[in-house]
């Protein structure tokens, strides 16, 4: 039977049922539409490129729930779960699309039992509301009692996981009910089985029952259903949209500003961002997987991504709803300052997102308007851009030229011929940091070794610029990239080896958005292939414990895992461990995002977490592949007072002792 | 203007007496004197010269022109340039000698610029060419990285600042004779272009820098201002006072009354303790007359271990309380 | 209030020490390959304080460079800082004049833009240390001169200038138009912020030859100048440093103690 016929005093169950549900569509169309108004604040950006590609990774993503899927692990096993609740919400979404309309006309369940599909969806349908039961029930458990770090304890999630509870017993009694009143044996085996709790009641009393159950139910669902807008369960809608239209630029590539038209530089009022950016503000299912793996939040400093992205809508609400009238800074009041300069870059957060949210877009556009609109910058960082703009490197008070880990060594320069040669970009911690010229020179000797045709630019070198463009300096960085792209142009430059990840990034990804389109390569991509194309062969043991730092612009960034531990493999007798932080999990350095030129006023020190864990694989050497990371290691055992008992080397280095 | 063949040292009054400075720049001046078979006089300018001008005649001046008054009593340049100007058209010197300081560094330019004649500043060294007679001036140029020698045409009258302690004051020979002209200038408030509102004189606690014995330096090294408690009381373990080099002052832990350079203090000591300090010819410009360099620094290929006579390779916070200790022991 | 600013491009001095090398036969600098010239970091600090006057007193800034057409990027420099206007003035008859001669030349440019309220200089140029300039311009323009300034106000029409001495400083108190050099005690200069860099890169930075400023040529040029440079050279350092060695740092400063004591120096 169906409620929805019989009649309640005078007045139809119909109109009741339409009468509820276009008032509720109501308020939650007008939420919706309000909300959607407010993105709408925001500017154009094109996110309708590479429709394929980003329709299959919709499917992947949402259908095959590897949004969630993809973190579940031994310590967190809450992808499951969400599985179950994803697609139970689906189902249930088909079954009341049915119910409020074919289904409000007739039988009120999708499909009567004569047609075979409706035996196969009623049975699942059913099976995973009881997973979902579970599922609610140990999601309960786990949020409020075992109270792991990433999850929040407030009411909001309480409420909502109380709600989706209540939908699933009320959906299962309700079906039981209504199994008895039909007098069916066959169908969806939960249900019958469920059936039998009430083979006691009578006709009528189970008639009222599944009345009020039914009605209870529906007005759960519709209570659920104005909640959406207003809670964090509003990323059951914005988060597929998020995903659909998520990045799908390479990751290292930040939004360059076009000089000749910007009328701003930065952001600095919310409706600045575009509304790329603006949706990520409601697709945020505040599940805190970015909180728990910011290396800044976790060394005790004052940013959270995750509350970043609450705050910033919030903050995008509040100025929607304002009607013209003055609201909070977004700088200052919504997000300090402290905050914006305490992002590393290292992507863990983005890494980690299950809807696929750009948090380091948004604070690098606050971080323009700070550098270049107000001129507030750390003066240490300042300090660095100005020797940038001057010099041409951010290392002021330098030793060394930038000629001088090469003279006396069998390498020349470049030649302006198309030979064909690979030029070897060294960066300019490479060239200038004392401690890290080795490592510049023992690449260096490995492509000798090797038979590698290779020249360097020598003091024609300046700044890749991904310092400048880190601290927000996009201006000081374009003046960069364009010198650089004349200086590779008129060198005929096809293909660049380096040894910084920075570097690399910058010359790969961020170079082709000014003209300068180069085949460029990673150090230790270029020393694997040299040892499986046999160019180079490790043939001397090396008996010591090593453990490996994968650098963020490495590693996240690109997906370089594979090369630098092949060739760790390589060489014999090595002893490999990999630390509790590794590939995409690796804990930056500390070195990213301008900060090896920024002072941590507050918490513990990142370099000093990260040697920490180094130290903790009881390794004896720290291996890693990018000249921050080496910097922030020295440093950190040097701090942990350890330099007796643990090196830091790089790869090249390492690898150099077994050739 | 051809020179009257006499050399012309302009002193400076420090508390009622004559300055070390200007003793340094008598006995440069009697040297060329004798050299060139000129007379050296002094001009002293300020308020009850009498001694001062005493002192002079002994330290070689043959005659002292003293302009003394009460509104002199303070360093004003406009009121210097105008009498040093009168004094110089009236006595047309050869070689006009300042030192290069507070007042010397202001005046000297202003006085070239004047009486339209060749002046050159900050020389640590005058030398006269055997051949040509015409002085060799050398001095420190680009930041103190390189020496210049200029020679200016001779039989002109010229200006020279001399750095302090670029030369060794001689003794005072107290059986010196010489003569003591009063000069009178009309001193009022129409040689004033600027006026002089105040002088302050910031707080300098302990030894001043030019007279201390010992001095423990600290650069970019230290890190913090908290960094100098150390070196302070390696100072006071040694008897002596703290100095700085700009990046201190520029970082805001030091004051910039402490620092130790080409545009601060040159100071010569017996002792200079540089910790965490480069090394850089600015600097280095402001300390190179001390008598014994010792160089403390956690980066062995820093610059100031070519510069040192003794070196430590460290973290300071880990030299200083050892070093300290044994000093102790050892007085 | 309208300050004209003297500056001057030297060769970059921020060059690790002991990397600096010289031309002795030639008698100047030669800078490390690919270190490009900068603005003389004291006259940088000059347009740092207009640029603070600016912002207090409102009006005008033009900077002026005496060296070649290459010199217009020191003057965009400070225009990106917030300066309003630039002139490069170049042509051969400047080349090899002395300061004296130098003042002249800038002396008649300063005449020809005229309207001024203030002169800054830097106190002296990070190449040649010589401190001159500045002056003559004053006894050229017959002007009030204030030198090694860290401060200015303006106080009812006047300007009250703080002058830094060895021991503290003095403040003065002066009529505009006035000139002034300025010392490093003004602290750091601003970096270019973003609009700066982008209008100064649209600004136009005339270049001013001799004739541009009426300029005598009996008054400039090397064949004017009363002095000659006889010698440039880099002084001997002297490399005989003992460095004290120990198992621990803390050793070597015991050893050190030592070694004083034993040397007579404590």
């Amino acid at each position: 039977m169906n409620p929805a016929f019989a009649r309640y005093g005078d007045i139809p169950g119909l109109v009741i049922l339409y009468g509820l549900f276009i008032v509720v569509l109501g308020f939650f169309v007008y939420r919706a539409y309000r909300l959607y108004g407010f993105l709408r604040l925001g500017g154009k950006e094109d996110r309708f490129d590479h429709l394929g590609k980003r329709t299959i990774l919709f499917f992947i993503w949402v259908l095959g729930e590897w949004c969630t899927l993809r973190s579940v692990s031994r310590k967190d096993r809450a992808g499951i779960g969400h599985f179950i609740m994803f697609w139970t919400f689906i189902l249930f979404f088909i079954h009341y699309g049915y119910l409020f309309t074919w289904g409000a006309w007739h039988d009120s369940r999708l499909f009567n039992l004569a047609n075979p599909f409706s035996v196969i969806f009623l049975s699942v349908l059913d099976f995973l509301a009881l997973l979902s039961i579970v599922a609610v029930v140990w999601a309960l458990i786990r949020r409020y009692i075992r109270k792991p770090e990433r999850l929040e304890t407030n009411l909001e999630p309480a409420m909502i996981l109380i709600l989706v509870f209540l939908l699933m017993v009320t959906h299962l009694v309700g079906e039981a009910l209504n199994v008895n009143l039909l007098r069916e044996t066959s169908g969806s085996v939960i249900r019958v089985a469920f059936a039998h709790a009430f083979d006691g009641l009578s006709q009528s009393a189970l008639t009222t029952s599944y009345i009020i159950i039914w009605w209870v139910h529906l007005l759960i669902f519709l209570g659920f259903m104005v909640y959406i807008p207003y809670s964090k369960h509003l990323h059951i809608l914005t988060a597929l949209f998020n995903v659909f239209f998520r990045s799908v630029r390479p990751k290292g590539a930040l939004i360059p500003i076009n000089i000749e038209t910007a009328d701003r530089l930065g952001v600095e009022k919310i409706e600045e961002f575009n509304w790329k950016q603006l949706l990520d503000l409601y697709a945020c299912a505040e599940c805190g997987r970015c909180q728990v793996s910011c290396p800044a939040f976790l060394s005790g400093k004052a940013l959270s991504p995750q509350e970043l992205i609450k705050n910033l809508r919030i903050h995008l609400i509040e100025k929607g709803m304002s009607k013209g009238k003055p609201t909070l800074q977004l700088i200052g009041d919504t997000i300090s300052e402290e905050k914006i300069w305490d992002c590393l870059t290292c992507y863990a957060c983005q890494e980690q997102c299950p809807v696929c949210n750009e948090h380091i877009d948004k604070i690098m556009e606050l971080r323009r308007n700070l550098v270049m609109v107000r001129n507030k910058i750390p003066e240490t960082a300042e300090r660095a851009l100005r020797t940038t703009m001057m010099r041409g490197d951010p290392w002021t008070g330098a030793l060394h030229l930038r000629t001088d880990w090469s003279e006396g060594q069998k390498i020349k320069k470049l030649s302006k011929a198309e030979h064909g040669e690979i030029l070897y970009w060294v960066g300019c911690t490479g060239a200038l940091d004392e401690r890290s010229m080795k490592m510049t020179l023992a690449f260096a000797q490995l492509m000798i070794q090797a038979s590698i045709s290779f020249g360097i630019l020598g003091a024609e070198e300046s700044c890749c610029g991904d310092p400048a463009r880190r601290m927000g300096q996009e201006l000081i960085f374009q003046a960069q990239v364009q010198r650089n792209i004349e200086t590779l142009k008129r060198y005929h430059v096809k293909k660049i080896v380096t040894i910084c990840p920075h570097c690399y990034n910058t010359l790969r990804n961020e170079y082709p958005q000014f003209g300068g389109e180069f085949e460029v390569v990673h150090h230790t991509e270029f020393v694997a292939a040299l040892i499986t194309g046999g160019k180079l062969s490790p043939s001397i043991g090396v008996k010591k414990k090593v453990t490996y730092h994968d650098p963020c612009y490495l590693g996240r960034y690109h997906g370089i895992y594979k090369a630098p531990r092949a060739i760790l493999s390589s060489i014999p007798e090595l002893q490999f461990v990999e630390m509790k932080g590794n590939k995409r999990e690796s804990f930056c350095c500390g070195g990213g995002g301008g900060h090896m030129w920024l002072e941590e006023n507050t918490g513990k020190r990142v370099n000093v977490m990260r040697t920490e864990e180094a130290i903790e694989t009881g390794a004896d050497i720290v291996v890693t592949a990018c000249p921050f990371c080496l910097q922030m290691f020295e440093d950190g055992i040097r701090k942990k007072h350890l330099q007796e008992s643990i090196e830091v080397m790089d790869i090249t280095e390492l690898l150099q002792k077994a050739i | 203007m051809e020179s009257n063949r006499e050399i012309l040292v302009c002193g400076e009054v420090a508390d009622g007496k004559m300055t070390t400075t200007t003793r340094e720049l008598l006995s440069m001046g009697r040297r060329l004197g004798d050299g060139l078979h000129q007379s050296l006089n002094a001009l002293v300018i300020g308020k009850d010269l009498q001694e001062v001008a005493k002192e002079a005649i002994l330290f070689g001046a043959d005659k002292v022109y003293s302009v003394d008054s009460a509104s002199l009593l303070e360093f004003h340049p406009d009121y210097y340039t105008t009498i040093m100007g009168k004094v110089c058209q009236q006595i047309v010197p050869s070689i006009i000698l300042l030192g290069q300081t507070d007042m010397g560094r202001d005046v000297a330019p202003r006085l070239a610029a004047k009486l339209g004649i060749p002046v050159t500043l900050d020389c640590t060294e005058l030398n006269i060419d055997p051949v040509t007679k015409e002085i060799l001036q050398t001095k420190p140029v680009y930041g103190g990285n390189a020496m210049a020698v200029w020679v200016t045409e001779s039989n002109q009258p010229q200006i020279v600042t001399m750095r302090p302690r670029s030369v060794m004051a001689d003794e005072p020979d107290p059986s010196r004779k010489g003569e003591i002209i009063a000069f009178s200038v009309r001193i009022d408030d129409s040689l004033m272009k600027s006026k002089l509102l105040e002088t302050v004189k910031e707080e300098v606690k302990g030894i001043r820098l030019e007279e201390a014995k010992v001095i423990v330096s600290g650069g970019g090294g230290i890190g913090s201002s908290d960094g100098f408690k150390l070196l302070g009381e390696l100072a006071k373990a040694l008897g002596g006072t703290i100095g700085v080099t700009r990046v201190p002052c520029d970082e805001g832990w030091m004051s910039v009354n402490l620092e130790i350079g080409q545009t601060g203090h040159i100071v010569g000591p017996d002792l200079y303790i540089a910790v965490g300090i480069s090394g850089a010819s600015q600097h280095m410009a402001g300390c190179s007359s001390s008598k014994f360099i010792v160089a403390i620094n956690r980066d062995p290929e820093a610059h100031i271990f070519k510069e040192a006579d003794f070196g430590v390779v460290g973290d300071y916070r880990d030299v200083l309380p050892a070093l300290i200790f044994r000093l102790k022991e050892l007085a | 209030m309208h300050t004209i600013i003297c500056a001057k491009e030297v060769p970059n001095p921020e060059i690790p020490p002991g990397k600096f090398k010289i031309d002795p036969e030639a008698m100047r600098a030669i800078p490390p390959e690919g270190i490009a010239p900068v603005m003389n970091p004291y006259d940088e600090r000059a347009v740092e304080l207009a640029l603070r006057l600016k912002e207090k007193y409102g009006g005008k800034i033009t900077v002026l460079s005496l060296g070649s057409p290459a010199s217009v990027s020191g003057v965009k420099h400070a225009l990106s800082m917030g300066a309003d206007e630039g002139v490069v003035l170049a042509d051969h008859g400047f080349e090899g004049s002395d300061s004296f001669g130098t003042a002249y030349i800038l002396t008649r440019a300063i005449q020809k833009i005229g309207n001024y309220d203030l002169i800054l200089c830097g106190r002296q140029a990070a190449d040649w240390d010589e401190g001159l300039v500045g002056s003559i311009i004053a006894e050229n323009l017959s002007l009030p001169l204030v030198t090694l300034v860290k401060a200015i106000e303006v106080v009812d029409g006047r300007l009250k200038v703080d002058r830094v001495t060895l021991d503290g400083y003095q403040t003065f108190s002066v009529p505009m138009p006035a000139i002034a050099t300025v010392s490093n005690e003004v602290g750091r200069p601003r970096l270019p912020a973003g609009w700066g860099i982008i209008s100064a890169a649209r600004k136009q930075v005339p270049i001013w030859s001799g004739r541009d400023i009426d300029a005598d040529p009996s008054k400039m040029g090397a064949g004017v100048a009363r002095r000659k440079l006889a010698q440039l050279f880099i002084p001997e350092r002297k490399s005989k440093c003992e460095v004290l060695q120990g198992e621990t740092t803390a050793d070597a400063a015991i050893k050190l103690a030592e070694r004083l004591r034993e040397s007579g120096v404590v």
